[in-house]
């Protein structure tokens, strides 16, 4: 199993998360559906280790990382506002991870060459985050993710702040993503996307 | 109503100005005990501001960030200087470094007195503005997104390293902002400074010294000189953190 939640509970100020279960297989492409308030998003943090779960376990291939800082986690998390580093150009946004990982300045250079070509953001390297579209955000966002090679990549509503045209594009990157091996959970509250690039959806009560 | 405020603020130094001819200046800025009383205290801010910067930055990173019990109380403690006479702030530290404290008898085991010491002058400086820097970075870190240190950690950003290559580079304006009203508040310290050390004379215990020993003639050049000083630094600084800040909108 790539991806086991067991009874996860978690509770802040008068939010309560009811007990929570879900498994992954490597691979799937999960849905997580659930009305504004139902905790979507903060079953994503619980995953990422960015709330500290007060009940249950998580387990990412079969280790348990429910005690685990977010740093020591093979979880990538693509935010709803992209959250890209505004001091730091595109080129610098991408690297944070694989400076973190000791890599040296020319291997850095050749893994996000070879990764810009794919998600065509070659052209934006230089650039800050202010200067950039909805959707250059976003796949500037994945890329940097993606360069932790996380066994799970976890979406926090990627869809629901792009323009239609750009939204189809998206769609077919996640899609790729996931027909390549990457096991996602997917948030949102747009039945549309579950269908398009969902195996199962799974739905919060609030 | 503002312009009266402004004369307010600009008559008492227009008429210093006014009243202090050329060479009774030239004549201060030539005299050793002014120069050295102006590079002592501007040397001793200076790096009472700068020592002082690595206690007070994860200070005010923790009172921005955490919601810990005793957090209210906290503040209220590291804003006490702010309410508190000078005077009565310096009979505090005096409290603390003088020869029958832990801290004095420590000293004197190496034949040190802190009375009177440039030490003790900083320790006056820092008790009395730590409180700038704090508050002024503590708002800087509070205006930085959750979202970016958490990106961070999520990225396996050590939160030392989140720290240091996020937050602080973020809050760089205010930090600045606090650094450079620290080291303002610092040089122009009279009341806690003279209670721990009239000597070394630090500018303004120089001023106050003239002007009780030859009266407000002999005081008033060196004032002049120090407000010049002052005036010149801070627009310096103020320009310095304004250039961080331009760049910094231009990234942002």
């Amino acid at each position: 199993m790539m991806l086991s939640c067991k009874e996860v509970e978690y509770s802040v100020g008068r939010f309560r998360l009811r007990p929570f279960s879900l498994e992954l297989e490597k691979g799937e492409y999960c849905a997580l559906l659930g009305p504004s308030g139902s905790g979507k998003t903060v079953i994503l943090e619980l995953i990422a280790g960015l709330r500290r779960v007060h009940k249950g376990r998580i387990m990412i291939e079969g280790k348990d990382y429910t005690r685990e800082p977010p740093q020591k986690r093979p979880v990538g998390i693509l935010f709803q506002d992209y959250a890209l580093f505004p001091h730091m150009n595109v080129y610098d946004n991408i690297a944070y991870a694989l400076k973190i990982s000791g890599m040296t300045k020319p291997d850095i250079f050749r893994t996000i060459q070879a990764s810009v070509h794919e998600l065509d953001i070659v052209h934006l390297l230089d650039r800050f985050p202010d200067t950039l579209s909805g959707g250059e955000k976003q796949r500037v966002a994945l890329t940097r993710t993606l360069m932790t090679h996380p066994s799970v990549l976890l979406l926090d509503e990627p869809l629901s702040a792009l323009d239609a045209g750009l939204r189809d594009a998206s769609a077919a990157l996640l899609k790729k993503l996931s027909s390549d091996g990457l096991t996602v959970l997917h948030v949102t509250h747009d039945p549309k996307e579950v269908e398009l690039l969902a195996h199962r959806s799974v739905t919060i009560d609030p | 109503m503002s312009g009266l405020v402004l004369l307010f603020l600009v008559a008492p130094l227009l008429g210093l100005f006014f009243s202090t001819s050329l060479p009774n200046l030239f004549q201060a800025a030539a005299d050793v005990q002014v120069q050295q009383s102006i590079g002592l205290t501007l040397g001793v801010s200076a790096l009472t501001t700068l020592i002082a910067a690595v206690f007070a930055l994860p200070l005010a990173y923790l009172m921005a960030r955490k919601d810990f019990r005793g957090k209210a109380l906290l503040q209220g403690l590291i804003d006490i200087p702010i309410v508190l006479p000078h005077s009565a702030a310096g009979i505090a530290v005096l409290g603390c470094i003088a020869r029958d404290s832990a801290l004095g008898r420590l000293a004197d085991l190496f034949g040190l007195n802190l009375v009177g010491s440039p030490f003790a002058i900083g320790v006056a400086m820092a008790f009395v503005s730590i409180p700038f820097l704090i508050n002024s970075a503590r708002d800087g870190f509070q205006a930085v997104p959750l979202r970016l240190e958490q990106a961070a950690l999520t990225l396996g950003a050590s939160p030392f390293r989140v720290f240091r290559q996020i937050s602080l580079p973020l809050a760089k304006p205010s930090v600045l902002s606090g650094l450079v009203l620290m080291f303002a508040r610092g040089m122009s310290e009279f009341g806690a400074v003279v209670i721990v050390a009239y000597y070394p004379m630090t500018t303004p215990v120089l001023i106050f010294d003239r002007f009780n020993s030859f009266g407000l003639g002999y005081a008033r050049p060196v004032a002049v000189l120090f407000v010049i000083i002052s005036v010149l630094v801070f627009i310096g600084l103020r320009l310095m953190g304004r250039t961080g800040k331009k760049n910094n909108d231009v990234i942002l």
